[in-house]
């Protein structure tokens, strides 16, 4: 072959009949091999703020169950600012994972979603009734369907600096919203630390201001879905907020994003705060100083009630087109029936919303040797009592989801707060939002 | 002599088998296609096919969690023009896009005009000039989310150790409206800038040199040279380099979403980010279709327009 050029069509030739031998060759030559038809399940959910969650999650759970019932898991974890995207992907394409993991009621994508009843039913038989905060979130009394299955959600304590309240003789913390306004403006005039409650479009903020609506007695809508924006009780909430942000806090509160709070806190700018107890946790972790001020108190009263809403709730979605329904399915129900690895693994990130799956849970709470104090993370025994559901006291339907996620109340706080607008006129333009928002979803049988 | 001028002849070679593919290869006008057509693929799969199917999204009722759609006309968009927040954000755009564009139109001709001149580190400042352009922007964004942050702020911290400002008055650049709109316009120029430039840049240098030397022959001052003869003729380049920035500033969602999302209180909300926060984040996808198309008709007039004005400017 000495001196004998190869031209162009003469390589693609041999290179392209290389490829096709190699592709053939390896079933000629090893025709016994039979590609094993193990079961997959796909799992798509977000980076835990806790890093040791998805460890356990991904490496420990996953591996174990798969093994156990001949499966391959999968699991991918996106961030949080992806999750609605790629599940509106995946329901265009019709194509996706199995089991979807959504950290809000995700009542819009109602219709491509399989009925979670039976999921409930078998986990009420062994571990009696989830609470109610579950149910709000992930069933539609108009359709009669489970269109999503919650095992456990986030609770939303208030934070605050203990060492800050105790010179103003409150050691364990303000009990209602009140003391919030006065004693948070008398620690911000005399050692320059504000409160923090976000007034941006973003999710604390959103979380945050409900919370106050509702311990004021002012909702978005009734138990029956109906619109009830436009009331005294909401009018008394935005006059609140504004003597809130007058008073006690600073123009920063408008700048925020999602961990602006917990930044804030960390940084030993606010002297309260509402957010998970990630702020503590970080804390721990990072500076063991403010650790040891920061402590966390129950959801506070306001005129009507004290409540608190929650600050993630997991809502897991098995989609139709999904290729092991059943297998998402018993995925499930393994594992809430053994939440208590899941509730450890978190570092309590996460609380049960079957409280039987975590018996034990208010001895782990008391005594958390990470704490600062160990016992810091008491205060949440009773958290399943006093935490409630986006669209309370209604369900999380798609017009409350879509106020929430159009920063339609957060607006109307902001504007207020700010002078853009008088409490009133804010009021009358997030009503007018919502009442087209209603009427669209309305018309859309979803609500 | 002979033989061996014979054998030092190279063998004459057969003529060549004409090859199956010879007679789409040699066709005029087939190579140039062809080597387009990867580019025109390209551009109907990722931005033509979306876009088709936004206008016919914001003609129906579709959800982001529903298959099935029925078509409602201009429902969609009458909804839209009842919607307090909507007028707001059209507003904003507006603001957003033109403000942005008259900032970059300025600098890019300044730093265009320098970088025609030579002097020590050029290449330095043409590098440090084009580094906002190959950054991609979401890193960007987030490197400006902390630069005006409210906590972290480097601006401040700087101001403030300079003795400008108290810890107690930091300019809160995402809180305050008039700020809000001035940093996200702020960072957007910052991202455009160099595209601009580039562009100004190359219809500068293809000014021919006789027209300068003439101009100072004739004894023209620098900013008669400059009104009356540079930019004239690099009009039609500026006029394109206009409206590329005007597309990419009424389109634009990142600046916007990473750093304010909108805020404070919906002033600088802006068309795109209003579309994915109603479409995506709120399930609405019809709406949000149509929020994101409302400007297409002025877009597609606004680019004719600035076509043509540029191709009637071009000097021959």
């Amino acid at each position: 072959m000495d001196g004998q050029r190869v031209n162009r069509r003469q390589f693609i030739k041999a290179t392209g009949a290389g490829t096709l031998a190699t592709g053939i060759g390896a079933n000629i030559i090893v025709p016994g091999r039979a590609r094993a038809a193990k079961k997959t399940l796909k799992i798509l959910q977000w980076v835990h703020f806790v890093p040791a969650y998805d460890e356990w999650f991904n490496k420990k759970l996953a591996k174990e169950w798969g093994e156990k019932n001949d499966t391959e898991v999968i699991v991918d974890n996106i961030g949080i600012a992806g999750i609605n995207p790629r599940a509106t992907a995946e329901v265009s394409a019709q194509k996706g994972h199995d089991l979807f993991l959504f950290n809000w009621p995700p009542p819009t994508f109602e219709e491509q979603t399989v009925d979670m009843k039976d999921v409930y039913q078998e986990l009420e038989k062994k571990l009696g009734k989830p609470i109610d905060l579950c149910v709000k979130s992930t069933y539609n009394p108009k359709t009669k369907k489970y269109f999503a299955f919650s095992p456990s959600f986030t609770p939303d304590p208030v934070n605050y600096r203990q060492d800050l309240f105790s010179q103003v003789g409150m050691p364990n913390g303000p009990k209602t919203w009140d003391e919030v306004r006065t004693v948070g403006a008398k620690i911000k005039k005399d050692t320059g630390h504000p409160v923090g409650v976000g007034l941006a479009n973003e999710i604390d903020t959103a979380m945050a201001l409900r919370t106050i609506m509702y311990a004021h007695g002012a909702h978005e809508q009734d138990a029956n879905g109906n619109l009830t924006l436009n009331s005294k009780q909401t009018l008394e909430t935005i006059k609140f907020v504004t003597a809130l942000f007058k008073e006690a806090m600073t123009d920063e509160v408008f700048t925020w994003d999602a961990s602006s709070n917990n930044r804030a806190m960390i940084a030993g700018k606010l002297s309260l705060a509402l957010n998970a107890i990630s702020i503590t946790r970080t804390a721990e972790k990072q500076d063991p100083a403010i650790s040891a001020k920061i402590q966390l108190t129950k959801a506070l009263k306001g005129p009507v009630r004290a409540i608190g809403l929650e600050h993630v709730m997991d809502c897991y979605v098995v989609w139709k087109f999904a290729e092991n329904i059943e297998g998402a399915k018993k995925f499930l129900v393994d594992y809430t029936t053994n939440f208590h690895d899941a509730f450890v693994a978190g570092e309590f990130y996460d609380f049960p919303c079957w409280p039987k799956t975590v018996p034990d849970i208010t001895k782990l709470i008391s005594n958390d040797p990470k704490a600062h104090p160990p016992d810091k993370y008491k205060v949440l025994d009773d958290v399943l009592n006093w935490a409630t559901n986006v669209g309370y006291p209604g369900y999380a339907n798609a017009a409350i989801d879509e106020i929430y996620s159009t920063w339609v109340l957060n607006v109307m706080f902001a504007k207020a707060a700010s002078g853009a607008a008088s409490p009133e006129d804010a009021l009358k333009e997030a009503d007018s939002q919502c009442r087209r928002i209603f009427a669209k979803w309305k018309e859309k049988k979803m609500v | 002599m002979s033989d061996l001028t014979e054998a030092a002849r190279p063998a004459a070679r057969a003529p060549a088998r004409p090859g199956r593919l010879d007679f789409l290869v040699n066709r005029r006008g087939w190579l140039g296609s062809m080597m387009i057509a990867p580019a025109v693929l390209y551009i109907l799969l990722v931005v033509g096919v979306p876009f088709f199917l936004a206008l016919y999204y914001s003609l129906t009722d579709i959800t982001a969690g529903s298959r099935t759609l029925h078509f409602v006309g201009l429902r969609n968009f009458s909804a839209i023009l009842d919607s307090p927040k909507f007028l707001t954000a059209l507003r904003n755009t507006f603001v957003f896009a033109i403000g942005s564009q008259v900032l970059v139109l300025v600098l890019a001709t300044v730093l265009a005009l320098a970088l025609t001149k030579d002097f020590r580190g050029k290449w330095l400042v043409r590098l440090l000039i084009l580094l906002p352009w190959v950054a991609p922007m979401s890193l960007g964004s987030i490197g400006w989310l902390w630069i005006l942050d409210s906590i972290y702020s480097v601006i401040n911290w700087t101001l403030e150790a300079v003795g400008l400002i108290r810890p107690d008055n930091w300019p809160m650049y995402l809180g305050k409206p008039y700020l809000a709109m001035m940093s996200v316009i702020g960072v957007h120029v910052w991202r455009l800038l160099p595209l601009a430039t580039v562009i100004l840049l190359a219809g500068l240098t293809s000014i021919p040199q006789e027209i300068h030397d003439a101009a100072q022959v004739d004894g023209a001052s620098p900013w008669h040279h400059l009104v009356q003869i540079t930019l004239p003729l690099v009009r039609p380049i500026m006029l394109v380099a206009t409206l590329f920035g005007l597309v990419f500033a009424f389109t634009d969602m990142i600046v916007i979403f990473v750093l304010t999302r909108g805020g404070p209180y919906d002033t600088t909300q802006v068309l795109s980010t209003l579309a994915f926060f109603t479409g995506i984040q709120g399930g609405d996808l019809a709406e949000g279709a149509a929020i994101a198309v409302f400007l297409f008709p002025l877009l597609v007039v606004v680019a004719i327009l600035f076509l043509r004005i540029a191709r009637r400017t071009e000097v021959v």
